[in-house]
């Protein structure tokens, strides 16, 4: 009997694949606890979903679709576009620089709720000022890699 | 003393600067101090280790005491540990009181964050130096108790393991280092991402982007409403401070420090569990604790000396056993690896001198937090007016600046953000939890690396449990975070159904009514 438990918990490691024996483990111990709350947790959800209880997360939900998706798209644009100009002023920080410029700009205008001249105004100044301050103190008094 | 040495006027300035820049970040509503210190970081990579170090923890102090400026005067949280401020602030602010409410949470504050930093001092080096004889086995076994300690703090065990399991397995992508004994093979990932993820994702940039670009979405998703236009604060009607107010609240004061220190201590556990522990015990035990919720000053001293307690509770077992105690402090451990340190046992006997550094630092960051908002309490009240449509922007912007220079400039880091900005937005829609999925991130690699090696060099599953007493007392805790959090679901479990079973009943008559109206 102690023998068999022994044997029953021994074991031994190949080093040719030794790295796939925890990944192995946490994988079926993810799926396991996958399955369980999907019994568990997921299951009674859907079903009060479908009596009209509750509401999904996510599809359900009210959201301000404009800004939402407008941040993904302007965040997508201003990381692929960084590299772009970045590439072509190399190691100057120009890239992040220019690119961060018309981003805060347009975030901002995104974001903004009472459009007012006044208000315009200090976006502008803000757009033009935070980047170029922030591109100074790390890119040229800190000397740290911007793109 | 020679780490007197290292402390220049610079030292205190950055310091000084890191407290002030994190109380303004935690008072506006919806940035934390995770936030605070992951969208700094990128000043730290210029600056050596202690000035560095300097920086950090005023953000860090500053940061969670911050929290405390919109829970009074609008009734929000600024973090989520001064949820507890809003019960018995807004009410006073509502009276005209706000800046005797602000005082005396200053004051909770400074004393919570001295009598933690007091613990951390005389308790970090026991522990560090107890644990140092820790094997392999030993060391899996604490980062298993740390995930099950978080699971079982979770609103449900079941999703808090999943999401830490979450964790682990991401922490696993990419290859198997050679440095820490591994073959240097790539796993859980396709050929065609090898050259960006051989050495799987960074840390910094996936917890900026886990609490930097996901907060920008979900408020985004609401319209990034600064909402604030209509409301008036009201500091000074009324009912000015002075210190009498804390006569014969000294025990409270001192429970609910050591209360926070002690949440802080337990991995991944937020501050809002240890505010609301003091909380409830203040309530329970004060002889007199009907004004509480309606504007009682010891709501206030509860609440605010716990959450700044929690600074130096978390940071044991981030010095002693690598171990971050909650999500800011796992921002830490990234920018302290950034540094060159490794925090672990021997961090605190190998690195005396940066030891009393941060010590230094940590103090006192706390007195300049206490002198910039006892004194300045007006004028940085004003900053949760600061509107979103200015602030967000240069919040994106700063966090592709950590990310992006944290490897001297790879783009696929700043990519990560991205990915992560997603996936933390989609983690909290869904309901899973960022906290036990995030240390499960940090803590993953170093698990592999010690189980993997316990059981090459032992042979057998046994050894876990057989290795040492401090093993079978490593799993007497395992097995009672379990047991915890166990009879803690069945207790909320049980009043979920009494609550239950009356909205269903509210429920079924509105049901009805719809059903009767669709007939007509």
């Amino acid at each position: 009997m102690e023998s068999g438990l022994s044997s029953l918990l021994s074991v031994s490691i190949d080093f040719e694949t030794s790295h796939l024996f925890f990944p192995r483990i946490i994988s079926w111990l993810m799926a396991g606890l996958f399955v369980l709350i999907l019994a568990t947790k997921v299951a009674p959800f859907m079903a009060a979903v479908k009596r009209g209880e509750r509401t999904l997360p996510i599809l359900g939900e009210s959201r301000d679709n404009f800004r939402f998706f407008g941040t993904l798209v302007l965040i997508v644009a201003y990381f692929y576009l960084m590299a772009v100009v970045g590439n072509m002023f190399p190691y100057t920080g120009y890239g992040f620089l220019i690119v961060s410029i018309a981003f805060v700009f347009l975030m901002s205008l995104l974001y903004l709720h009472d459009w007012r001249k006044k208000t315009i105004v200090i976006l502008v100044i803000n757009a033009i000022v935070a980047p170029s301050l922030a591109w100074f103190v790390l890119a040229k008094l800190f000397t740290i890699t911007l793109p | 003393m020679e780490f007197l040495s290292f402390l220049d006027v610079t030292f205190f300035l950055l310091a000084g600067l890191g407290a002030l820049v994190g109380i303004i970040f935690g008072a506006i509503p919806g940035m934390t101090a995770t936030m605070a210190v992951a969208v700094c970081l990128p000043l730290t990579y210029a600056l050596g280790l202690h000035h560095g170090l300097a920086l950090l923890l005023g953000l860090y102090v500053g940061g969670i005491s911050g929290g405390m400026v919109p829970a009074v005067l609008l009734n929000i949280p600024g973090t989520p540990s001064s949820i507890t401020t809003t019960f018995d602030g807004y009410p006073m602010a509502q009276k005209g009181e706000g800046e005797k409410a602000l005082k005396i949470c200053v004051v909770a504050s400074v004393v919570g964050g001295l009598i933690s930093a007091a613990v951390l001092f005389f308790f970090a080096p026991i522990l560090a130096d107890f644990s140092i004889k820790f094997s392999y086995v030993e060391k899996f076994l604490i980062i298993l108790l740390a995930l099950s300690v978080i699971a079982s703090l979770s609103s449900s065990m079941l999703i808090g393991i999943f999401s830490g399991v979450i964790g682990i397995w991401l922490s696993l992508i990419g290859d198997y280092g050679i440095s820490d004994g591994g073959n240097g093979k790539t796993r859980l990932m396709f050929d065609f991402m090898e050259p960006y993820l051989f050495e799987g994702f960074s840390l910094l940039p996936v917890l900026i982007g886990v609490f930097g670009i996901s907060t920008i979405l979900l408020e985004a998703e609401k319209g990034a409403k600064s909402g604030l236009v209509n409301e008036r604060i009201k500091l000074s009607k009324g009912g000015y401070f002075s210190f009498s107010i804390f006569k014969g609240r000294l025990t409270n004061l001192v429970r609910s420090s050591f209360i926070g220190t002690f949440v802080g201590m337990l991995p991944g556990v937020g501050g809002s569990a240890a505010s609301v522990l003091a909380y409830t015990q203040e309530k329970n035990l004060t002889r007199d604790s009907s004004q509480m919720g309606k504007g009682a000053p010891q709501g206030l001293i509860a609440s605010e000396s716990a959450n700044n307690a929690l600074t130096g509770g978390a940071l044991i077992p981030l010095l002693s056993l690598g171990i971050p105690g909650d999500s800011t402090t796992a921002v830490l451990i990234g920018a302290f690896t950034l540094q060159g340190i490794q925090v672990g046992p021997l961090f605190i006997p190998e690195n005396v001198d940066t030891w009393y550094v941060m010590m230094t630092a940590l103090i006192f960051a706390n007195i300049v937090m206490f002198f910039l908002m006892f004194y300045a309490i007006k004028y940085i009240a004003k900053v949760v007016m600061v509107p979103k449509h200015i602030l967000f922007p240069i919040i994106v912007m700063m966090c592709v600046v950590g990310a992006y220079a944290i490897n001297y400039g790879i783009m696929f880091d700043v990519w990560t953000l991205l990915i992560f900005g997603i996936l933390g937005y989609l983690v909290q829609k869904i309901g899973l939890e960022v906290a036990p999925l995030i240390i499960g991130f940090i803590l993953g690699s170093q698990a592999e690396v010690y189980f993997v090696k316990s059981l090459e060099s032992f042979g057998t599953y046994s050894i876990f449990f057989t290795k040492s007493p401090i093993a079978l007392v490593l799993w007497g805790l395992i097995v009672a975070s379990v047991v915890f959090a166990i009879v803690m679901g069945f207790k909320s479990r049980a009043r979920e159904k009494m609550e239950l079973s009356q909205v269903t009943g509210s429920t079924h008559t509105s049901a009805g009514k719809g059903h009767d109206r669709n007939n007509d």
